[in-house]
């Protein structure tokens, strides 16, 4: 049995002239919560197509669990639960009905279905609202909803795209809770989003596609310490003379000093240990008055690596 | 993947889209309304173009004139009402009736006397087709007045021999080709809109991303709509027969007829759906395909009558078959030389070929995440 829940291998996928997704190399570890990120358009939804079975990939292999997905999508399809944007929900339908006719779709043992479903509405605290239709339910409630559904069967891997999209605050974190639990119980999950925090929150590892491209792959630490630069404020006395703001030009991993409004700020690259160095050199010639540090995070990583912000 | 599961699906489909209409008030009087005002339009269109509104002047009521009258009745081409001259004219100046016959005055005495006589007829011919109703039918009642009046001066006569136990009137013979129409229209349409709403709600993805077989979703669909409509067919073939007066001969042929056609008729119309992914391209495209399929399926007769061409046509048609296969179960006879069975297996085989393409073009949809 292979590690890799996903694997995709020199993946291109082409419509028309259109390159959506180009040479894309991927591979998810079981039991992993990994995120998509990137701007509309940059290849996510291609991808995650193309993972689900839902596209054949032009070139290159997409492997699931273990199975090729050209020849075994079907198949594979029961091991895969699924959170589409959209929700892909009978709005005209309960909930419990909703959830029902996904047990008859994959299979579900019949003896199993009304305990699954209890389980399930329970854990996503709809039961009250079982019999309601979903047409009544708020934004957050079907994506809750659709969250059960795609755990109804017991899948092994799961697709979340965009799960908190237009979600409220409160449901956005209660959905965040559900997620962290799928992790507790061994399960893999693919997430798109366009939000960095969540991306911060929920996942283990983080691609980063551009123009369908694959830009970066690591942990979000990791990312933040490679790309992001921390911002060290101090305020010292007496204000530092010219010749100490240069040798703080010359630590290594500084990038950048300024002086203004009697703050001296340092740019330190990513979260680099440089922060110990400039503190024990300013106060040499100075008293440090006062310190503030500015952690760096996912937008200044993506800010660093696309050179534009997610949402542009 | 078990046949078990398979069975399972078609069940959850059918169900699911069952209870997805019974929401959709829209749909449920759709399916109601649709056959009902099939049957109604094709029955006045009949009713009025069938008899020639003539007014006959009487200006004699002899014998004669009465007989005359009386064949005039029993040829089936008059609605005829007997007027005065004054009212007469008024009545075809108004465009009420297309003929006035003038009985005249002497017709009796001339007749007697073996001298000729003139019928007046005057005809408002703006419209050929009951025009020349009156043309042909008016020498035609002067020939069966005068086989009955002087049956020593016509020797020509027929001896018509019957193919069918009984006649079958025009009404009732349409009436049933419209029950098949009825079926068609509301199977292709119901059974379009059942398939493009998946594409239209994104449900289709909680279908294309299940296991299941394609062709299990495109069955239960199949089913649900059949159902779902049955009740409708049944109000329709209950209007014609208690109303048109049409008595199935074979009543329980007529039950699986019905719901064989109706079932090939969705299978196309979840095909069209399938295809077109919009309601509002599937809806007129059902229309669209529905009524020349009608019409060139032989309604008003058998469709080889309509001539070689035509016929060929009708041959590719469900609703050739589907008319036949009705006529039959109506009133017991075969209108053109396929059998019944040839009819119930060209439906059935219509029905088996949608499912399967229809499953054929989900397993080759794309749709977005």
């Amino acid at each position: 049995m292979t590690d890799y829940a996903i694997e995709l291998t020199g993946v291109t996928k082409r419509f028309g002239d259109f390159t959506a997704v180009k040479d894309l190399t991927l591979r998810v570890a079981r039991g992993e919560i990994f995120g998509l990120l990137g701007p509309n358009g940059s290849g996510k939804t291609t991808t995650i197509n193309m993972v689900s079975g839902l596209s054949q990939p032009t070139t290159g292999k997409v492997s699931v669990l273990g199975h090729d997905m050209a020849s075994d999508s079907r198949r594979m399809r029961r091991s895969l639960g699924s959170v589409p944007q959209e929700t892909a929900l009978y709005e005209e339908l309960s909930a419990e009905a909703n959830l029902r006719f996904h047990a008859d779709l994959f299979d579900v043992p019949r003896n199993d279905v009304e305990n699954r479903i209890k389980q399930l509405l329970d854990l996503v605290q709809l039961q009250e609202r079982r019999r309601s239709r979903v047409s009544t339910f708020s934004g957050g409630m079907k994506r809750r909803l659709a969250l059960a559904r795609a755990l109804l069967h017991d899948p092994e891997l799961l697709y979340l795209d965009e799960p908190t999209l237009g979600v409220d605050v409160q449901s956005r974190r209660a959905l965040w809770d559900y997620i962290l639990d799928l992790k507790k119980q061994g399960k893999t999950a693919l997430i798109t989003t366009n939000y960095l925090e969540e991306a911060n929150t929920l996942c283990d590892r983080i691609a980063i596609l551009d123009h369908g491209q694959l830009v970066v792959e690591d942990t979000p630490a990791d990312l933040k310490r490679k790309y992001g630069d921390t911002v060290i404020e101090l305020e010292l006395d007496p204000a530092p003379k010219a010749e100490l703001l240069e040798e703080l030009r010359r630590v290594a991993g500084v990038t950048e000093v300024t002086q203004a409004d009697g703050l001296v700020k340092v740019t330190v690259e990513g979260e680099h240990a440089a922060a110990g160095d400039v503190v024990t050199l300013v106060t040499r010639s100075s008293r440090l008055v006062g310190i503030n540090q500015h952690q760096p995070n996912l937008d200044d990583v993506f800010l660093s690596l696309t050179g534009r912000a997610l949402r542009d | 993947m078990s046949l078990e599961h398979d069975f399972r699906v078609i069940r959850a489909a059918a169900r699911n889209d069952i209870q997805v209409a019974l929401t959709d008030r829209v749909f449920f009087f759709l399916g109601l309304i649709i056959p009902l005002n099939f049957l109604f339009v094709f029955i006045l269109f009949a009713l009025s173009g069938g008899l020639a509104p003539t007014a006959i002047v009487m200006n004699d009521h002899g014998p004669l004139a009465q007989q005359f009258v009386e064949a005039m009745r029993n040829s089936h081409s008059f609605r005829i009402h007997v007027a005065d001259a004054t009212h007469a004219q008024r009545d075809i100046e108004a465009g009420d009736i297309v003929a006035v016959v003038t009985i005249p005055a002497s017709f009796d005495a001339d007749l007697r006397a073996g001298r000729k006589v003139e019928l007046p007829v005057l005809v408002n011919n703006l419209q050929t087709d009951f025009t020349n109703d009156i043309r042909r039918a008016v020498p035609l009642a002067i020939t069966s007045f005068y086989a009955s009046a002087f049956p020593d001066q016509v020797v020509v006569q027929a001896h018509e021999v019957d193919l069918q136990p009984q006649d079958t009137d025009y009404v009732p013979y349409l009436a049933v080709s419209i029950v098949v129409g009825a079926v068609l229209i509301t199977g292709i349409l119901q059974g379009s809109i059942v398939a493009a709403r998946e594409y239209e709600a994104n449900t289709i993805k909680e279908l294309m991303l299940s296991p299941a077989p394609r062709w299990t979703l495109a069955a239960g669909k199949v089913i649900g709509t059949v159902i779902l409509n049955a009740g409708a067919i049944a109000v329709v073939t209950g209007v014609v027969v208690l109303l048109v007066g049409a008595r199935p001969v074979h009543p329980l042929e007529l039950v699986g007829l019905a719901l064989l056609t109706m079932a090939a008729a969705v299978s196309i119309g979840i095909l069209a759906g399938t295809l077109l992914k919009r309601r509002q391209a599937a809806i007129p495209l059902a229309i669209g395909l529905t009524l020349p399929l009608f019409f060139v399926s032989g309604p008003f007769g058998p469709a080889n009558w309509q001539g070689s061409v035509a016929g060929f046509l009708a041959l590719l048609s469900p609703m050739f078959y589907a008319i036949e296969a009705f006529q039959h179960a109506f009133h017991g006879y075969q209108t053109a030389p396929p059998s019944l069975v040839t009819d119930v297996v060209v439906l059935t085989g219509f029905a088996v070929v949608s499912i399967f393409a229809s499953a054929l073009v989900l397993s080759r949809t794309r749709v977005a995440h």
